[in-house]
């Protein structure tokens, strides 16, 4: 009887520490310190979003299942340009705002080289 | 009570099992104009070193910081360097000798004459290309235990190696402190410590140069995966595309008919310099030199989008997206 009880609690754990998250959640971080958290999942409408750092503003679009940077006052709009963040683990990143916006979950890779 | 009971076991055991698994630690780097991102299992201080030894080879490796040992370098023709400069400079030679100078450490002229190390782009004229060419030639840089000097008139640059000498590093220090698993992520040059916590290899995606999406993955384990590609920095003038990585044979950008060149191996330094000599030299004489050489297996994709990989890497090579259909070349050394 233990030992079924043991074994179950065992599944059940690794049941919660494993399971895979349901869908993209992007999380927008600014200097490295963690900004806002946004379930593209669970989005039904679109949602601007403004990242006001010390160093300048970045807008961006959050849509069901992806979001990118729709407007920006850094010098070299690269984060802009980078377009629709969906599918992978390459985040986008606006270096002169030390802006970083990056999906979890739904997404297999660890790391992207290029 | 039974229920209880159990509620209040599993409760423990999700507990215990939340203690015994090693926490990620975490940190991001803006360093090398880009961004970093550190992932060690279990070890925060292996983290916070990780950090300043970015910080402080940025300041001694930065062409542009005004008192880096490479600036220094610049301004004098030579002088005392970092031993730590010094040895990347020579490994950086090694691998410009290897390449046939398709790497050279002194192209930085041109590279400004084009306009990379500011975004002003420009088509500098055969003049201008020629005379600058005069002054670009690694065989003459001497690189000492402490010391470098360089002919009259040549820039050092060690940008196409830096952020590979820097993962090796960070690897090596994580390796003597004792971390099993880590992720080193140079904005895109990707070193891993060991597998992931729970023994599974690391999962490292390689960018398609044609869209936003990667073109496959490798199954990596201390290994280095570093990739260049003209996609990653270009501008266009009068419909002509000029990327960022320049033939020092040419003085212009390279287009030897490659999009991009993967190099995986277990020296991040070896992989950084070679995916530029590489994408310089073209598929032809890439294959060669992987078949002349051992240290590292190529991921190749041409510029009409066929994908070559070398042997080494068949089994741990995984291609997704578009390129599950699509026919992989496989070169062998027989």
């Amino acid at each position: 009887m233990i030992a079924v009880i043991l074994l179950l609690s065992v599944a059940a754990s690794l049941f919660l520490f494993l399971r895979p998250a349901a869908g993209h959640t992007a999380e927008i971080y600014v200097d490295g310190v963690l900004y806002r958290r946004v379930d593209l999942g669970k989005l039904t409408a679109p949602e601007r979003i403004e990242v006001r750092t010390e160093r300048g503003v970045n807008v961006l679009l959050a849509e069901p299942g992806r979001i990118r940077v729709e407007s920006a006052d850094c010098p070299d709009k690269v984060c802009v340009e980078a377009g629709w963040l969906e599918d992978s683990a390459a985040p986008i990143v606006c270096l002169p705002h030390r802006v970083v916006i990056k999906l979890t979950g739904g997404t297999s890779l660890d790391a992207e080289a290029g | 009570m039974r229920r209880a009971a159990s509620a209040i076991l599993c409760l423990a055991l999700l507990l215990a099992l939340a203690g015994c698994a090693p926490q990620a630690q975490t940190a991001t780097v803006f360093a090398m104009d880009t961004v970093m991102e550190l992932t060690a299992y279990g070890d925060r201080e292996a983290v916070d070193g990780a950090v300043s030894l970015i910080h402080a080879l940025e300041d001694r490796l930065s062409v542009t910081a005004a008192d880096s040992d490479i600036a220094r370098v610049n301004s004098s023709g030579g002088g005392a360097v970092d031993p730590g400069t010094a040895a990347l400079l020579r490994r950086a030679l090694d691998i410009s000798a290897l390449s046939g100078g398709a790497l050279d450490v002194t192209i930085y002229p041109l590279v400004r004459a084009w306009g990379f190390t500011t975004g002003e782009y420009r088509v500098p004229g055969d003049d201008e290309i020629g005379a600058l060419l005069k002054n670009v030639n690694y065989a003459a840089v001497q690189a000492g235990e402490a010391n470098v000097s360089l002919p009259a008139g040549a820039l050092l640059d060690l940008g196409a190696v830096a952020k590979g000498w820097t993962g090796d590093q960070i690897a090596a220090l994580w390796r003597q402190v004792g971390v099993k698993s880590g992720l080193i992520n140079l904005g895109g040059n990707v070193q891993t410590v060991g597998g992931k916590p729970d023994g599974s290899d690391w999962v490292v995606g390689i960018r398609d140069p044609f869209s936003e999406d990667v073109l496959g993955a490798i199954a990596a384990r201390d290994l280095a995966v570093v990739t260049s590609g003209g996609y990653q920095r270009y501008f266009e003038r009068e419909g002509v595309r000029y990327c960022h990585i320049i033939d020092p044979r040419t003085g212009k950008p390279a287009d030897s008919g490659l999009a991009s060149v993967t190099v995986i191996g277990r020296e991040g330094v070896l992989c950084d310099g070679l995916s530029t000599a590489l994408y310089v030299m073209g598929l032809e004489d890439a294959v060669r030199l992987w078949r002349e050489n051992t240290g590292f297996d190529l991921v190749l994709v041409t510029d009409g989008g066929q994908v070559v990989i070398t042997e080494g890497i068949e089994g741990s090579f995984t291609p997704m997206g578009a390129y599950t259909d699509k026919e992989i070349k496989v070169m062998r050394r027989g």
